[in-house]
């Protein structure tokens, strides 16, 4: 009895979760306007390309594309590098102010970004980084909540293999690059994944930082036809698109993400 | 005393021992030491400086100033927090943002907590049912709004509308009416975000001895005895993180505002952050908007600091 009560509602909340990703893949295929639901969009076996050529053909869906790998991937890179690197340092190196550094680190996580994004855009409006990628990427080349996942992981592992390498006569980097960069790996993985998902999906800064529309990544592309009361295909066309490199990511680093939610905590 | 004033002498003179040593060597060992921290730990502090503790001060700056994009900025002291205490427009934004809050904490708790339980009940393939739960976590808030927009379209032909129909109610304007479009983009986030807290609950399961429940059993207690007096008390500081969390995470909603109804209809889907975009970034009242950002600050600082105060017994878990 208990196991039907529960099968039931895996099956009816699976449905209910999933059902926006089916409408999004319907939706790709079907040649409709934003304001028609007969019963044509799930029934017909009428399953057109138009929408998926229209938006290949046009050419700047592309280049949101590239604009968003651009700002995803050199900074997924740049943060497992240097997270790591910090978190070692704060987890194995004793050098002086270290503590309070690390308590100045952990203040600063509760400053909304919202907060620092109006100050950000004078500087970058200074630097002339509005509309380059530089205003999303040199922000973004490490992360604090990083540093702490890889410290709070490196403070488990006991020193012997550091201590061992030592006598051996191995100098830091070689300890860093031999010994801990392999360790740590599953935690770089889930630093890496929460990276591409964060920047993969930011809507709030590049809105602003981004004013021209070739240099759009897809979020705010995708909203920019949304706002201009666009064509529901193509927009659902252009999701089904913008989705497939996060649920690729997902399908293969699943579990990283589980494990850095419960460690960290997403928004 | 005799003694300490020996190791003094003998602590005084290592120091000097160590002052004798040329100043290269002395420089080539501290860099041997610490080179790691100067190459590496050096320039990410820096970084720190310049793009996280300089904007906060500035920003501090800017809220006495009158910022302008163009043109000569000026000093005007506690102008714009004055304005802050008499726009009703602000206080309506917070306003929203608490009853947001209302509308999504305690459903978005619910659901993933009973998400957690049936995964955890042991029925199969439980793993890949989690991957559904948590697909909308990952997936981009303008795709999920795109899709949520069509799906309750105010007209008699959306979808939300027509299952309605089944039921006999009369299609609704959900997003064009002021009373229901905070309740549908409350609804957005709900499913958007319970997939992880589903994941802190099953962890928080997954954490409580089964000799509990078998003591249970034998006592004769049934599921549902067992589930209020077991384990939703010993649940608790997941509760209490979740609820933070999810506390933070609402008053910063901004995306589905943004991309569903722009803070209408009549200003009832205006949060703080959205109101703080529209003053910064389309009425170029930068300064303002600074002033709006430092009150976010403050209320997310004071939920944090609860948190510390009440989450720091219970740390073990996490």
């Amino acid at each position: 009895m208990k196991k039907i009560i529960a099968y039931i509602g895996l099956f009816f909340f699976a449905a209910c979760f999933l059902m926006p990703f089916v409408i999004m893949l319907f939706g790709s295929f079907r040649d409709m306007q934003y304001a028609l639901l007969s019963p044509a969009f799930w029934f017909s076996d009428n399953f057109q390309l138009v929408n998926y050529q229209y938006i290949l053909q046009d050419g700047i869906f592309l280049r949101w594309i590239f604009n968003s790998t651009v700002i995803t991937i050199a900074p997924v890179v740049s943060q497992m590098f240097f997270c790591t690197v910090v978190g070692y340092i704060f987890a194995k190196k004793v050098f002086p102010g270290r503590d309070i550094i690390f308590w100045v680190f952990m203040a600063v996580i509760m400053i909304p970004q919202q907060l620092l994004i109006i100050p950000k855009y004078i500087m970058f409006a200074n630097f002339g980084w509005i509309n380059s990628y530089e205003a999303m990427i040199v922000p973004e080349i490490w992360g604090i909540m990083g540093v702490f996942l890889i410290r709070q992981y490196l403070q488990s592992i006991p020193n012997d293999f550091e201590e061992a390498a030592k006598i051996d006569g191995a100098g830091d980097f070689q300890i860093f690059l031999k010994i801990i960069f392999p360790l740590t790996i599953p935690v770089v993985a889930t630093v890496g994944t929460f990276s591409f998902i964060q920047n993969w999906n930011d809507l709030f800064q590049p809105l602003i930082y981004m004013t021209e529309e070739k240099m759009f990544p897809v979020t705010v592309g995708l909203a920019s036809m949304l706002s201009k009361e666009g064509h529901f295909g193509i927009e659902m066309a252009g999701s089904t698109l913008s989705f497939i490199p996060t649920f690729l990511i997902f399908l293969f680093f699943q579990k990283y993400f589980t494990e850095g939610i419960q460690l960290s905590g997403l928004k | 005393m005799q003694n300490n004033q020996e190791l003094h002498e003998q602590s005084h003179n290592q120091k000097q021992q160590k002052q004798k040593l040329p100043f290269k060597t002395r420089l080539k060992k501290n860099w041997e030491k610490y080179a790691i921290i100067y190459i590496f730990f050096v320039p990410i502090f820096i970084h720190f400086l310049i793009f996280q503790v300089f904007p906060f001060m500035f920003s501090l700056v800017l809220t006495f100033m009158d910022w302008k994009v163009i043109g000569e900025s000026e000093f005007v002291g506690l102008e714009h927090w004055k304005r802050f205490f008499e726009d009703d427009l602000a206080h309506r934004a917070i306003w929203n943002t608490v009853l947001f809050s209302i509308y999504y904490i305690i459903p978005t708790m619910a659901l993933g907590l009973i998400l957690a339980l049936i995964i955890n009940s042991g029925v199969r393939f439980a793993g890949f049912f989690k991957g559904i739960f948590f697909l909308p976590v990952v997936t981009s808030f303008v795709i999920i709004a795109g899709i949520w927009g069509w799906m309750f379209q105010g007209t008699a032909d959306g979808m939300v509308n027509i299952i309605l129909g089944f039921f006999g109610i009369e299609p609704q304007l959900f997003l064009s009416d002021s009373d229901q479009a905070l309740m549908v983009l409350a609804g957005l986030s709900i499913l958007k975000v319970s997939g992880s807290t589903m994941i802190y609950y099953y962890a928080g399961l997954q954490s409580i001895p089964n000799q509990l429940y078998e003591a249970a059993r034998i006592d004769g207690a049934n599921s549902l005895k067992m589930f209020w007096n077991i384990t939703f008390p010993l649940l608790k500081p997941i509760h209490f993180y979740v609820a933070i969390i999810t506390t933070i995470g609402s008053f910063q909603i901004f995306d589905s505002t943004f991309l569903l109804t722009g803070g209408g209809p009549n200003y009832s889907t205006t949060t703080i952050v959205y109101y703080l975009y529209e003053q910064g970034f389309t009425s170029l009242n930068l300064s303002y908007a600074a002033v709006l950002s430092y009150i976010l600050f403050f209320i997310i600082l004071v939920i944090s600091l609860i948190q510390r105060k009440y989450l720091g017994k219970d740390t073990q878990i996490y």
